[in-house]
């Protein structure tokens, strides 16, 4: 019943009116408001669960390089798949801070949440790493 | 009529979560160690430092006044996952670390 947010004042609209010129992404942080802590928490939450994801990744692509016994027939077929899950990591991580920064910079203007991009990188980047491996799993099979 | 949510009753309980979620994180970072430990004693041995510093950013994070601040202290997590994620990128191209301690330490098994 109680909503949490929006506690638009006039004199916290001032504040952030001349620095919402551009994107209003790369601003700084302390522009704007301090929202309900909440949703400052819920933020926070967000972009850890995002980094045990990414460490989640790290893991996965060392354990395939340094555990898995060789493919036979494929030469470095566990780089190929443990290097991109490495890399999509590194990624996830820095994108997840980019996004919490976004989001925090959204929550303290008052305005609508930015729509995550992480969803949709990690999907596709999953699905093309699992077809990989598919198509690794296959030719070892053959040879 | 009960409240819709209940941390309109008590708000303690997202905190808690966020305490708990810094946690989890920090046992993460745990789990990468013990797992480079295996392959090489010096990163995992650094590795497993940055599990009771995450754990220990958590609370200067929930004390953080000033946004900015908040925002230099989340980097730093981002910073931790990078430099794994670029160690272990090494130690797959590389294959063992030179600077492996099994290499400066007359270590058995």
């Amino acid at each position: 019943m109680t909503a949490p947010p929006a506690t638009m004042d006039g004199p916290e609209r001032t504040d952030c009116g001349g620095a919402t010129s551009g994107d209003g992404q790369h601003q700084d942080p302390d522009a704007g408001t301090e929202p309900d802590a909440r949703f400052t928490l819920a933020n926070e939450r967000t972009f850890l669960a995002w980094n045990r994801t990414a460490l989640a990744l790290v893991v996965a692509g060392l354990g395939i390089i340094q555990l898995l016994p060789p493919f036979p027939g494929v030469r470095y077929g566990r780089h190929l798949l443990g290097i991109p899950l490495i890399i999509l990591g590194a990624a996830v991580s820095v994108t997840s801070y980019w996004e919490w920064r976004r989001t925090q910079a959204a929550l303290r203007r008052r305005e609508p949440l930015p729509r995550s991009v992480l969803p949709v990188v990690l999907a596709t980047s999953i699905t093309g790493i699992g077809a990989l491996s598919a198509v690794v799993v296959l030719i070892s099979a053959v040879r | 009529m009960p409240p819709d949510d209940p941390e309109d009753v008590d708000p303690g309980l997202a905190a808690e979560r966020t305490r708990l979620a810094w946690l989890r994180t920090a046992i993460a970072f745990a789990a990468v160690g013990g797992a480079a430990l295996r392959d090489d004693v010096v990163i995992g041995l650094v590795m497993l430092t940055a599990a009771p510093a995450i754990w220990v950013l958590g609370h200067f994070v929930s004390r953080s006044v000033r946004p900015a601040q908040r925002s230099g202290h989340l980097l730093l997590v981002t910073v931790a996952v990078t430099v794994i994620a670029l160690l272990a990128l090494l130690g797959a191209l590389l294959g063992h670390s030179p600077a492996s301690l099994r290499d400066v330490l007359p270590l058995h098994g």
